[in-house]
Protein backbone atom coordinates (compact mmCIF):
# COMPACT_ATOMS: atom_id res chain seq x y z
CA UNK A 1 0.00 0.00 0.00
CA UNK A 2 1.23 3.48 -0.81
CA UNK A 3 2.39 5.43 2.21
CA UNK A 4 1.03 8.89 2.95
CA UNK A 5 3.40 11.88 2.70
CA UNK A 6 3.22 12.19 6.52
CA UNK A 7 4.31 8.57 6.94
CA UNK A 8 7.09 9.06 4.39
CA UNK A 9 8.34 12.11 6.28
CA UNK A 10 8.22 10.18 9.54
CA UNK A 11 10.25 7.34 8.00
CA UNK A 12 12.79 9.85 6.72
CA UNK A 13 13.12 11.50 10.14
CA UNK A 14 13.46 8.11 11.85
CA UNK A 15 16.17 7.01 9.40
CA UNK A 16 18.07 10.29 9.67
CA UNK A 17 20.88 10.57 12.20
CA UNK A 18 20.08 14.23 12.81
CA UNK A 19 18.46 13.59 16.18
CA UNK A 20 20.22 10.51 17.55
CA UNK A 21 23.44 8.82 16.43
CA UNK A 22 22.66 6.24 13.77
CA UNK A 23 18.98 7.19 13.62
CA UNK A 24 16.02 5.46 15.25
CA UNK A 25 15.89 2.62 12.75
CA UNK A 26 19.53 1.49 12.76
CA UNK A 27 20.10 -1.13 10.07
CA UNK A 28 16.45 -2.21 10.09
CA UNK A 29 15.04 -1.91 6.56
CA UNK A 30 11.46 -2.77 7.54
CA UNK A 31 8.83 -0.02 7.38
CA UNK A 32 8.01 1.54 10.75
CA UNK A 33 4.50 0.08 10.79
CA UNK A 34 5.93 -3.41 10.33
CA UNK A 35 8.43 -2.94 13.16
CA UNK A 36 5.66 -1.76 15.49
CA UNK A 37 3.41 -4.63 14.48
CA UNK A 38 6.11 -7.26 14.96
CA UNK A 39 7.06 -5.97 18.41
CA UNK A 40 3.40 -5.81 19.49
CA UNK A 41 3.01 -9.42 18.40
CA UNK A 42 6.14 -10.44 20.29
CA UNK A 43 4.83 -8.74 23.43
CA UNK A 44 1.50 -10.48 22.96
CA UNK A 45 3.25 -13.86 22.89
CA UNK A 46 4.93 -12.87 26.16
CA UNK A 47 1.57 -11.97 27.68
CA UNK A 48 2.27 -8.24 27.80
CA UNK A 49 1.33 -5.04 25.99
CA UNK A 50 3.33 -1.93 25.19
CA UNK A 51 1.14 -0.07 27.69
CA UNK A 52 1.88 -2.26 30.67
CA UNK A 53 5.58 -2.45 29.80
CA UNK A 54 5.67 1.36 29.51
CA UNK A 55 3.85 1.73 32.85
CA UNK A 56 6.50 -0.46 34.51
CA UNK A 57 9.30 1.51 32.84
CA UNK A 58 7.77 4.81 33.93
CA UNK A 59 7.55 3.66 37.53
CA UNK A 60 11.19 2.51 37.47
CA UNK A 61 12.24 5.77 35.81
CA UNK A 62 10.56 7.76 38.57
CA UNK A 63 12.28 5.76 41.29
CA UNK A 64 15.65 5.90 39.51
CA UNK A 65 15.44 9.66 39.13
CA UNK A 66 15.19 9.96 42.91
CA UNK A 67 18.64 8.38 43.18
CA UNK A 68 20.26 11.45 41.59
CA UNK A 69 22.41 9.28 39.31
CA UNK A 70 23.16 6.70 42.02
CA UNK A 71 21.69 3.18 41.80
CA UNK A 72 18.40 2.61 43.63
CA UNK A 73 16.74 -0.64 44.59
CA UNK A 74 13.40 -1.20 42.86
CA UNK A 75 11.55 -3.99 44.62
CA UNK A 76 13.39 -7.18 45.52
CA UNK A 77 15.00 -8.08 42.20
CA UNK A 78 15.93 -4.91 40.40
CA UNK A 79 18.44 -2.09 40.63
CA UNK A 80 18.06 1.03 38.50
CA UNK A 81 20.26 4.01 37.82
CA UNK A 82 19.35 7.10 35.85
CA UNK A 83 22.13 9.01 34.12
CA UNK A 84 21.05 12.40 32.87
CA UNK A 85 22.67 14.55 30.21
CA UNK A 86 22.32 18.15 29.11
CA UNK A 87 19.64 18.83 26.53
CA UNK A 88 16.41 17.31 25.35
CA UNK A 89 15.05 15.69 22.22
CA UNK A 90 11.73 16.14 20.45
CA UNK A 91 9.62 13.15 19.49
CA UNK A 92 10.01 12.38 15.77
CA UNK A 93 6.25 11.86 15.51
CA UNK A 94 4.27 14.97 14.56
CA UNK A 95 3.28 16.33 17.95
CA UNK A 96 4.73 18.80 20.45
CA UNK A 97 6.88 17.57 23.32
CA UNK A 98 10.51 17.33 24.33
CA UNK A 99 12.14 14.61 26.40
CA UNK A 100 15.25 15.07 28.57
CA UNK A 101 18.38 13.28 27.44
CA UNK A 102 19.97 10.60 29.53
CA UNK A 103 19.04 7.04 30.27
CA UNK A 104 17.84 4.56 32.83
CA UNK A 105 19.82 1.35 33.25
CA UNK A 106 17.84 -1.39 34.98
CA UNK A 107 19.79 -4.44 36.15
CA UNK A 108 18.80 -7.67 37.81
CA UNK A 109 21.57 -8.29 40.37
CA UNK A 110 20.73 -12.02 40.45
CA UNK A 111 21.42 -12.61 36.75
CA UNK A 112 23.37 -9.50 35.75
CA UNK A 113 20.93 -8.97 32.85
CA UNK A 114 20.15 -5.34 32.12
CA UNK A 115 18.17 -3.13 29.79
CA UNK A 116 18.36 0.60 29.25
CA UNK A 117 16.13 3.30 27.87
CA UNK A 118 15.93 7.06 27.50
CA UNK A 119 12.94 9.24 28.33
CA UNK A 120 12.31 9.54 24.60
CA UNK A 121 12.50 5.75 24.16
CA UNK A 122 9.95 5.37 26.92
CA UNK A 123 7.66 7.89 25.26
CA UNK A 124 8.05 6.13 21.88
CA UNK A 125 6.93 2.85 23.45
CA UNK A 126 4.19 4.40 25.56
CA UNK A 127 2.64 6.65 22.91
CA UNK A 128 3.57 4.96 19.64
CA UNK A 129 4.35 1.32 20.48
CA UNK A 130 7.74 1.87 18.81
CA UNK A 131 10.73 -0.01 20.23
CA UNK A 132 13.07 1.36 17.48
CA UNK A 133 14.73 -0.54 14.68
CA UNK A 134 17.19 -3.40 14.94
CA UNK A 135 20.74 -2.16 15.24
CA UNK A 136 19.74 1.24 16.57
CA UNK A 137 21.49 2.23 19.79
CA UNK A 138 18.33 2.51 21.83
CA UNK A 139 16.39 -0.44 20.46
CA UNK A 140 14.75 -2.23 23.38
CA UNK A 141 14.05 -5.88 22.62
CA UNK A 142 10.59 -6.63 24.03
CA UNK A 143 11.72 -10.08 25.17
CA UNK A 144 14.71 -8.65 27.08
CA UNK A 145 12.60 -5.90 28.62
CA UNK A 146 9.97 -8.33 29.87
CA UNK A 147 12.62 -10.72 31.22
CA UNK A 148 14.40 -8.01 33.20
CA UNK A 149 11.56 -5.77 34.29
CA UNK A 150 8.86 -8.24 35.37
CA UNK B 1 -0.92 -4.21 -11.80
CA UNK B 2 -2.27 -1.29 -13.82
CA UNK B 3 -3.40 0.40 -10.62
CA UNK B 4 0.05 0.04 -9.08
CA UNK B 5 1.64 1.39 -12.24
CA UNK B 6 -0.73 4.38 -12.24
CA UNK B 7 0.04 5.10 -8.58
CA UNK B 8 3.75 4.88 -9.32
CA UNK B 9 3.49 7.26 -12.26
CA UNK B 10 1.42 9.78 -10.29
CA UNK B 11 3.83 9.58 -7.34
CA UNK B 12 6.82 10.09 -9.63
CA UNK B 13 5.15 13.08 -11.30
CA UNK B 14 4.27 14.58 -7.92
CA UNK B 15 7.84 14.10 -6.69
CA UNK B 16 9.23 15.65 -9.87
CA UNK B 17 6.86 18.59 -9.56
CA UNK B 18 7.82 19.14 -5.91
CA UNK B 19 11.51 19.04 -6.84
CA UNK B 20 10.92 21.48 -9.70
CA UNK B 21 9.09 23.85 -7.37
CA UNK B 22 11.93 23.68 -4.86
CA UNK B 23 14.51 24.42 -7.55
CA UNK B 24 12.34 27.20 -8.99
CA UNK B 25 11.88 28.70 -5.53
CA UNK B 26 15.61 28.65 -4.98
CA UNK B 27 16.86 29.87 -8.33
CA UNK B 28 14.02 31.56 -10.16
CA UNK B 29 11.65 33.09 -7.62
CA UNK B 30 12.74 36.61 -6.83
CA UNK B 31 11.36 38.02 -3.63
CA UNK B 32 13.65 41.02 -3.88
CA UNK B 33 15.09 42.66 -0.82
CA UNK B 34 13.18 42.16 2.40
CA UNK B 35 13.62 43.89 5.74
CA UNK B 36 13.79 41.97 8.99
CA UNK B 37 13.08 44.19 11.97
CA UNK B 38 14.37 42.76 15.22
CA UNK B 39 13.01 43.94 18.58
CA UNK B 40 11.66 47.05 16.84
CA UNK B 41 15.06 48.76 16.77
CA UNK B 42 17.40 46.79 14.49
CA UNK B 43 16.77 46.37 10.81
CA UNK B 44 18.49 44.05 8.36
CA UNK B 45 18.04 44.15 4.62
CA UNK B 46 18.26 40.60 3.27
CA UNK B 47 17.70 38.87 -0.06
CA UNK B 48 14.26 37.24 0.06
CA UNK B 49 13.84 33.50 -0.42
CA UNK B 50 16.12 32.18 2.31
CA UNK B 51 15.09 30.90 5.71
CA UNK B 52 14.81 33.29 8.61
CA UNK B 53 17.55 31.36 10.46
CA UNK B 54 20.09 31.63 7.65
CA UNK B 55 19.12 35.23 6.82
CA UNK B 56 19.78 36.25 10.42
CA UNK B 57 23.05 34.34 10.67
CA UNK B 58 24.30 36.04 7.47
CA UNK B 59 23.83 39.26 9.43
CA UNK B 60 25.74 37.89 12.42
CA UNK B 61 22.64 37.24 14.46
CA UNK B 62 22.80 33.66 15.66
CA UNK B 63 19.76 31.82 16.93
CA UNK B 64 20.59 28.61 18.86
CA UNK B 65 20.09 25.55 16.66
CA UNK B 66 21.24 22.02 17.42
CA UNK B 67 20.34 20.36 14.10
CA UNK B 68 21.83 22.90 11.71
CA UNK B 69 18.48 24.07 10.37
CA UNK B 70 16.93 20.72 9.40
CA UNK B 71 13.80 21.29 11.47
CA UNK B 72 14.37 18.47 13.91
CA UNK B 73 15.71 20.04 17.09
CA UNK B 74 13.19 22.88 17.59
CA UNK B 75 15.76 25.05 19.38
CA UNK B 76 15.58 27.91 16.86
CA UNK B 77 12.19 29.24 17.88
CA UNK B 78 11.69 32.99 17.57
CA UNK B 79 8.65 35.15 18.03
CA UNK B 80 7.43 36.46 14.67
CA UNK B 81 5.17 39.46 15.02
CA UNK B 82 4.50 40.02 11.33
CA UNK B 83 5.14 38.61 7.89
CA UNK B 84 5.72 34.87 8.36
CA UNK B 85 2.44 33.54 7.01
CA UNK B 86 0.71 30.48 8.45
CA UNK B 87 2.48 27.81 10.50
CA UNK B 88 3.97 25.18 8.16
CA UNK B 89 3.33 21.44 8.46
CA UNK B 90 7.05 21.01 9.20
CA UNK B 91 6.70 23.27 12.24
CA UNK B 92 3.47 21.85 13.63
CA UNK B 93 5.02 18.98 15.62
CA UNK B 94 7.26 21.37 17.50
CA UNK B 95 4.85 24.13 18.50
CA UNK B 96 2.26 23.76 21.22
CA UNK B 97 -0.97 25.76 21.31
CA UNK B 98 0.43 28.46 23.62
CA UNK B 99 3.49 28.95 21.40
CA UNK B 100 1.36 29.25 18.27
CA UNK B 101 -0.87 31.74 20.04
CA UNK B 102 2.25 33.69 21.01
CA UNK B 103 3.59 33.79 17.44
CA UNK B 104 6.51 31.42 18.02
CA UNK B 105 7.95 29.88 14.86
CA UNK B 106 10.86 27.67 13.86
CA UNK B 107 13.23 30.14 12.24
CA UNK B 108 14.81 27.37 10.14
CA UNK B 109 11.46 26.69 8.47
CA UNK B 110 10.11 30.21 8.01
CA UNK B 111 11.00 31.61 4.58
CA UNK B 112 11.70 35.31 4.18
CA UNK B 113 9.33 36.30 1.37
CA UNK B 114 8.28 39.71 2.64
CA UNK B 115 9.22 42.11 5.41
CA UNK B 116 9.29 40.47 8.82
CA UNK B 117 9.11 41.74 12.39
CA UNK B 118 10.55 39.45 15.03
CA UNK B 119 11.41 39.51 18.72
CA UNK B 120 14.37 37.72 20.29
CA UNK B 121 16.15 37.83 23.67
CA UNK B 122 18.65 40.72 23.73
CA UNK B 123 21.49 38.37 24.75
CA UNK B 124 21.47 36.86 21.26
CA UNK B 125 22.93 40.07 19.85
CA UNK B 126 26.25 39.08 21.50
CA UNK B 127 26.41 35.61 19.97
CA UNK B 128 29.25 35.06 17.47
CA UNK B 129 30.69 32.10 15.56
CA UNK B 130 34.20 31.13 16.68
CA UNK B 131 36.98 29.18 15.01
CA UNK B 132 39.24 27.54 17.59
CA UNK B 133 41.83 24.82 18.06
CA UNK B 134 41.57 22.04 20.58
CA UNK B 135 44.86 22.36 22.42
CA UNK B 136 44.38 20.05 25.39
CA UNK B 137 42.19 17.09 26.30
CA UNK B 138 42.37 15.95 29.90
CA UNK B 139 40.66 12.93 31.41
CA UNK B 140 38.93 13.95 34.63
CA UNK B 141 37.05 10.73 35.37
CA UNK B 142 36.16 7.53 33.53
CA UNK B 143 33.57 9.37 31.42
CA UNK B 144 34.27 13.08 31.91
CA UNK B 145 36.96 15.03 30.03
CA UNK B 146 38.13 18.62 29.96
CA UNK B 147 38.64 20.16 26.52
CA UNK B 148 40.64 23.37 26.18
CA UNK B 149 39.99 25.39 23.03
CA UNK B 150 42.28 28.23 21.99
CA UNK B 151 40.40 30.86 20.00
CA UNK B 152 41.61 31.78 16.53
CA UNK B 153 38.90 33.90 14.95
CA UNK B 154 37.78 35.99 16.73
CA UNK B 155 40.76 35.77 19.05
CA UNK B 156 38.80 36.55 22.20
CA UNK B 157 35.37 35.86 23.65
CA UNK B 158 33.39 38.00 26.05
CA UNK B 159 30.90 36.13 28.21
CA UNK B 160 29.20 36.19 31.55
CA UNK B 161 30.49 33.44 33.86
CA UNK B 162 27.81 30.74 33.92
CA UNK B 163 27.00 30.98 30.20
CA UNK B 164 27.35 28.20 27.62
CA UNK B 165 28.39 27.77 24.01
CA UNK B 166 27.08 25.54 21.19
CA UNK B 167 29.84 23.24 19.99
CA UNK B 168 29.69 21.96 16.41
CA UNK B 169 30.24 18.25 15.85
CA UNK B 170 30.89 17.88 12.11
CA UNK B 171 29.35 15.03 10.12
CA UNK B 172 31.09 11.71 10.85
CA UNK B 173 30.34 7.99 10.55
CA UNK B 174 27.02 8.66 8.84
CA UNK B 175 25.93 11.09 11.55
CA UNK B 176 24.90 14.55 10.44
CA UNK B 177 26.46 17.78 11.68
CA UNK B 178 24.96 18.83 15.02
CA UNK B 179 25.45 21.53 17.65
CA UNK B 180 25.31 20.79 21.37
CA UNK B 181 25.40 23.08 24.40
CA UNK B 182 28.26 22.99 26.92
CA UNK B 183 28.91 25.40 29.76
CA UNK B 184 32.21 27.25 29.88
CA UNK B 185 34.27 26.11 32.86
CA UNK B 186 37.44 28.18 32.44
CA UNK B 187 38.71 31.35 34.06
CA UNK B 188 37.02 34.34 32.37
CA UNK B 189 40.27 36.26 32.91
CA UNK B 190 41.59 34.27 29.94
CA UNK B 191 39.40 35.51 27.07
CA UNK B 192 41.58 33.87 24.40
CA UNK B 193 40.55 30.33 25.37
CA UNK B 194 37.67 28.40 26.84
CA UNK B 195 37.50 25.08 28.63
CA UNK B 196 34.57 22.69 28.53
CA UNK B 197 33.80 19.78 30.85
CA UNK B 198 32.04 17.12 28.82
CA UNK B 199 30.58 13.85 29.97
CA UNK B 200 30.31 11.01 27.48
CA UNK B 201 26.68 10.22 26.69
CA UNK B 202 26.50 6.67 25.30
CA UNK B 203 25.18 7.03 21.76
CA UNK B 204 25.38 10.82 21.91
CA UNK B 205 26.40 12.28 18.54
CA UNK B 206 28.44 15.20 19.85
CA UNK B 207 29.99 13.62 22.96
CA UNK B 208 31.01 10.53 20.95
CA UNK B 209 32.69 12.85 18.46
CA UNK B 210 34.47 14.69 21.29
CA UNK B 211 35.68 11.46 22.93
CA UNK B 212 36.50 9.36 19.87
CA UNK B 213 37.20 11.71 16.98
CA UNK B 214 38.45 15.02 18.37
CA UNK B 215 42.19 15.20 19.02
CA UNK B 216 44.57 17.83 20.26
CA UNK B 217 45.49 20.37 17.53
CA UNK B 218 42.22 19.71 15.65
CA UNK B 219 40.17 22.72 14.50
CA UNK B 220 36.87 23.26 16.33
CA UNK B 221 33.89 25.52 15.64
CA UNK B 222 31.36 26.83 18.10
CA UNK B 223 29.06 29.77 18.61
CA UNK B 224 27.94 31.63 21.69
CA UNK B 225 27.74 32.72 24.41
CA UNK B 226 24.21 31.84 25.51
CA UNK B 227 22.29 31.54 28.76
CA UNK B 228 21.11 33.48 31.74
CA UNK B 229 22.72 31.48 34.56
CA UNK B 230 25.02 33.90 36.36
CA UNK B 231 26.15 35.31 39.69
CA UNK B 232 23.82 37.91 41.19
CA UNK B 233 25.13 41.31 42.19
CA UNK B 234 24.12 40.96 45.83
CA UNK B 235 26.19 40.10 48.92
CA UNK B 236 23.88 37.28 49.96
CA UNK B 237 25.57 34.08 51.15
CA UNK B 238 25.56 31.40 48.49
CA UNK B 239 24.76 27.71 48.40
CA UNK B 240 26.07 26.02 45.25
CA UNK B 241 25.01 22.51 44.29
CA UNK B 242 26.21 20.50 41.28
CA UNK B 243 26.90 17.00 40.05
CA UNK B 244 28.92 15.55 37.17
CA UNK B 245 29.61 17.99 34.36
CA UNK B 246 27.40 20.49 36.21
CA UNK B 247 30.74 21.42 37.79
CA UNK B 248 31.57 23.51 34.68
CA UNK B 249 29.59 26.75 35.15
CA UNK B 250 30.11 26.68 38.93
CA UNK B 251 33.90 26.49 38.46
CA UNK B 252 33.72 29.41 36.02
CA UNK B 253 31.73 31.45 38.55
CA UNK B 254 34.28 30.63 41.28
CA UNK B 255 37.10 31.91 39.04
CA UNK B 256 35.05 35.06 38.48
CA UNK B 257 34.53 35.51 42.24
CA UNK B 258 38.26 35.13 42.82
CA UNK B 259 39.10 37.63 40.07
CA UNK B 260 36.78 40.18 41.65
CA UNK B 261 38.06 39.59 45.18
CA UNK B 262 34.56 38.52 46.15
CA UNK B 263 34.10 38.01 49.91
CA UNK B 264 30.65 36.43 49.85
CA UNK B 265 30.05 33.38 52.01
CA UNK B 266 29.76 30.39 49.70
CA UNK B 267 29.41 26.68 50.33
CA UNK B 268 29.58 24.30 47.36
CA UNK B 269 28.12 20.78 47.53
CA UNK B 270 29.34 18.56 44.71
CA UNK B 271 27.87 15.09 44.38
CA UNK B 272 29.37 11.95 42.86
CA UNK B 273 28.34 8.33 42.90
CA UNK B 274 31.81 6.97 43.73
CA UNK B 275 35.08 8.41 44.97
CA UNK B 276 36.69 7.94 41.55
CA UNK B 277 33.96 10.11 40.00
CA UNK B 278 35.14 13.18 41.91
CA UNK B 279 37.35 15.62 40.02
CA UNK B 280 38.92 19.08 40.33
CA UNK B 281 39.46 18.41 44.05
CA UNK B 282 42.82 20.20 44.09
CA UNK B 283 41.37 23.16 42.20
CA UNK B 284 38.49 23.41 44.68
CA UNK B 285 40.89 23.23 47.65
CA UNK B 286 42.83 26.08 46.03
CA UNK B 287 39.61 28.12 45.78
CA UNK B 288 39.14 27.49 49.51
CA UNK B 289 42.50 29.18 50.07
CA UNK B 290 41.99 31.97 47.55
CA UNK B 291 38.40 32.92 48.32
CA UNK B 292 37.85 34.46 51.72
CA UNK B 293 34.72 32.55 52.72
CA UNK B 294 34.40 29.54 50.45
CA UNK B 295 33.89 25.93 51.52
CA UNK B 296 33.87 22.92 49.21
CA UNK B 297 31.90 19.86 50.28
CA UNK B 298 32.35 16.82 48.03
CA UNK B 299 29.71 14.18 48.67
CA UNK B 300 30.03 10.54 47.60
CA UNK B 301 26.87 8.48 47.41
CA UNK B 302 28.48 5.06 47.65
CA UNK B 303 32.24 5.04 48.30
CA UNK B 304 33.64 2.00 46.51
CA UNK B 305 35.29 -0.79 48.46
CA UNK B 306 38.93 -0.01 49.10
CA UNK B 307 38.61 3.70 48.44
CA UNK B 308 39.91 6.01 51.10
CA UNK B 309 37.04 8.36 51.90
CA UNK B 310 36.18 10.14 55.11
CA UNK B 311 34.07 12.94 53.67
CA UNK B 312 30.32 13.30 53.35
CA UNK B 313 28.37 10.31 52.07
CA UNK B 314 24.88 9.78 50.68
CA UNK B 315 23.02 11.95 48.20
CA UNK B 316 24.28 15.50 47.73
CA UNK B 317 20.86 16.81 48.80
CA UNK B 318 21.05 14.78 52.00
CA UNK B 319 24.42 16.35 52.82
CA UNK B 320 22.93 19.77 52.06
CA UNK B 321 20.06 19.11 54.46
CA UNK B 322 22.41 17.84 57.17
CA UNK B 323 24.68 20.88 56.91
CA UNK B 324 22.19 23.73 57.04
CA UNK B 325 19.20 24.59 59.16
CA UNK B 326 18.22 27.94 57.65
CA UNK B 327 18.71 29.09 54.05
CA UNK B 328 16.26 31.97 54.13
CA UNK B 329 18.99 34.59 53.63
CA UNK B 330 20.97 32.61 51.06
CA UNK B 331 20.90 32.42 47.28
CA UNK B 332 21.01 29.02 45.60
CA UNK B 333 23.04 28.21 42.48
CA UNK B 334 22.31 24.78 41.03
CA UNK B 335 23.66 22.97 38.00
CA UNK B 336 23.07 19.39 37.02
CA UNK B 337 20.42 16.93 35.96
CA UNK B 338 16.72 17.83 36.15
CA UNK B 339 16.45 15.31 39.00
CA UNK B 340 19.22 17.00 40.96
CA UNK B 341 17.77 20.46 40.35
CA UNK B 342 14.30 19.36 41.47
CA UNK B 343 15.61 17.63 44.61
CA UNK B 344 17.89 20.54 45.55
CA UNK B 345 15.10 23.07 45.03
CA UNK B 346 12.87 21.05 47.30
CA UNK B 347 15.49 20.98 50.07
CA UNK B 348 16.36 24.66 49.71
CA UNK B 349 12.75 25.82 49.84
CA UNK B 350 12.22 23.57 52.88
CA UNK B 351 15.16 25.37 54.47
CA UNK B 352 13.42 28.68 53.85
CA UNK B 353 15.02 29.85 50.61
CA UNK B 354 12.55 31.84 48.46
CA UNK B 355 12.04 30.29 45.00
CA UNK B 356 13.11 33.50 43.30
CA UNK B 357 16.51 33.25 45.00
CA UNK B 358 17.22 29.86 43.45
CA UNK B 359 19.14 30.17 40.18
CA UNK B 360 19.76 27.08 38.14
CA UNK B 361 21.15 25.79 34.90
CA UNK B 362 19.03 22.74 34.21
CA UNK B 363 20.46 20.28 31.72
CA UNK B 364 17.14 19.98 29.95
Amino acid sequence: MKESPERQKLEAVLRSSGMVAGGFLGRDRRPVAEIIEADAAELGRLGRTASDLAARMRDITKQARGGLETPVRVGANLEARMIEAKGSLPCPWPHAGRYPKGMVIATRPDTGASVRWSELSLHLIEAHGFFQGRGSRYRLEPRDAVAVLF
Amino acid sequence: MDTLLAIGVVSALAAALAAALTVAERFIADYGACTITVNDDRRFEVAGGGTLLESLSRNNLFIPSACGGRGTCAYCKVKVLEGAGPVLPTEEPYLDAAEREDGMRLSCQVKVRRDLRIRIPDELFNVRPFAASCVRIRELTRDIREFRLDLNDPAEIEYVPGQYIQLQAPAYDGNEEVYRAYSISSDPAEPDAIELVIRLVPGGICTTWCFEHLHEKDPVSFNGPYGEFRLSETDAPMILVAGGSGMAPIKCILHHMQNRGCRRDAIYFFGANRVDELFYLDRMRQFEKDLAHFTFVPVVARPEAGASWNGETGLVTEALERSLTDASKHEGYLCGSPGLIAAAREVLTKLGMPEEKIYYDAFA
